[in-house]
């Protein structure tokens, strides 16, 4: 496939289905409830899908094996810290942000 | 909303780095942060597109990544029912992490609906717009800023900003942690497999979890 004409598939297709789901109980299942089991399943896709995004932009793995670039591990646990305390994105961003730097000229 | 919208600046920025990287032209990069606007859908599309995976699989990986979205719809939804469907349809497209985030905390506080839902229109209007900027100054410009600031972090702490507040019970710790594991562990599997793997490992995971905590809580 052309590789414009890929990208484009991909935008509209991703962007329908991202749109149906924001959508979803707004407006199709406005009566209804959630399926209790959906539910209990739901409560846990940010957890396990953001973990498993964020971990490989940490740690590089390569065939010959894990590769954890050790500033940016000990920035991202400091970054959990803050973040986990509620102190929000800028807080979390900066903190992480300035450990990284200042962990890159030490280290 | 000041400080989301700057949050957001710099992870917006990575995304129009990486839309570039995949060799989108300014117009395709604009129509995924204006069709898609969620951050890590556009950065797993983009990698994807850029490794050539195919079509379907594409679809599949940011389909369950979009999962969440569907839990934010239910949590949203009773609070949107006085609103006119008109603005619900509206709010429904700007329903991102950092809006859900802002406006579930805003419908908490303002007993006025009405108002409430005219704050979630706006700040999420606000936070689209910023989003469609940060995109494309990172799409034009993301070649000027040094290397050395290594701004692609920014991507990862915008995601721990949002999920490390999660780490409160056991389901979702251990479904962090699994799908922590399996996305490095099957990181060998080709077209980026890896991430929808681990994420269903990790629900599976947390849902498990989730139901042995209640069958096992004395009452």
């Amino acid at each position: 496939m052309d590789a414009t004409l890929k990208l484009w598939a991909v935008i509209l297709v991703v962007g329908a289905l991202n749109y149906l789901s924001r959508l979803s109980f707004i407006a199709f299942f406005a009566r209804r409830t959630m399926p209790p089991m959906l539910a209990r399943a739901l409560r846990y896709v940010p957890a396990a899908m953001l973990t498993a995004l964020v971990l490989p932009m940490v740690i590089d793995v390569t065939p010959q094996g894990l590769h954890p670039h050790t500033p940016k591990v000990i920035a991202a646990v400091i970054a959990t810290v803050v973040a986990w305390f509620k102190l929000g994105t800028l807080w979390t961003l900066g903190v992480g942000m300035a450990a990284l730097w200042l962990l890159n000229w030490t280290l | 909303m000041l400080p989301a919208c700057v949050g957001l600046l710099p992870f917006g920025i990575v995304c129009g780095v990486g839309a570039a990287a995949a060799g989108a032209s300014w117009l395709t990069s604009l129509g995924m942060s204006a069709i898609i606007f969620s951050g890590a859908a556009q950065i797993v599309a983009a990698q994807m597109v850029a490794a050539d995976a195919p079509f379907l699989v594409i679809v599949l990986t940011t389909t369950v990544l979009g999962l969440r979205l569907l839990m934010y719809s239910a949590a949203i939804a009773p609070y949107l029912k006085p609103l006119p469907e008109r603005w619900q349809r509206a709010l429904a497209f700007m329903l991102s992490d950092q809006v859900f985030a802002a406006a579930i905390r805003r419908f908490h506080i303002d007993d006025d609906r009405i108002a409430a839902g005219r704050h979630f229109l706006g700040s999420g209007f606000a936070l689209w717009l910023a989003w469609q900027v940060s995109c494309m100054l990172g799409f034009f410009a993301g070649n000027l800023i040094p290397a050395a600031w290594s701004l692609e972090f920014a991507v990862p702490l915008c995601f721990i900003a949002l999920v490390a507040p999660l780490f409160r019970d056991t389901p979702s710790i251990l479904a962090a942690i699994t799908a922590g594991i399996a996305v490095l562990a099957l990181a060998h599997l080709p077209m980026r497999l890896n991430l929808i793997a681990a994420g269903l490992i990790g629900i599976l995971v947390g849902t498990l979890a989730d139901l042995a905590r209640e069958r096992w809580t004395p009452r």
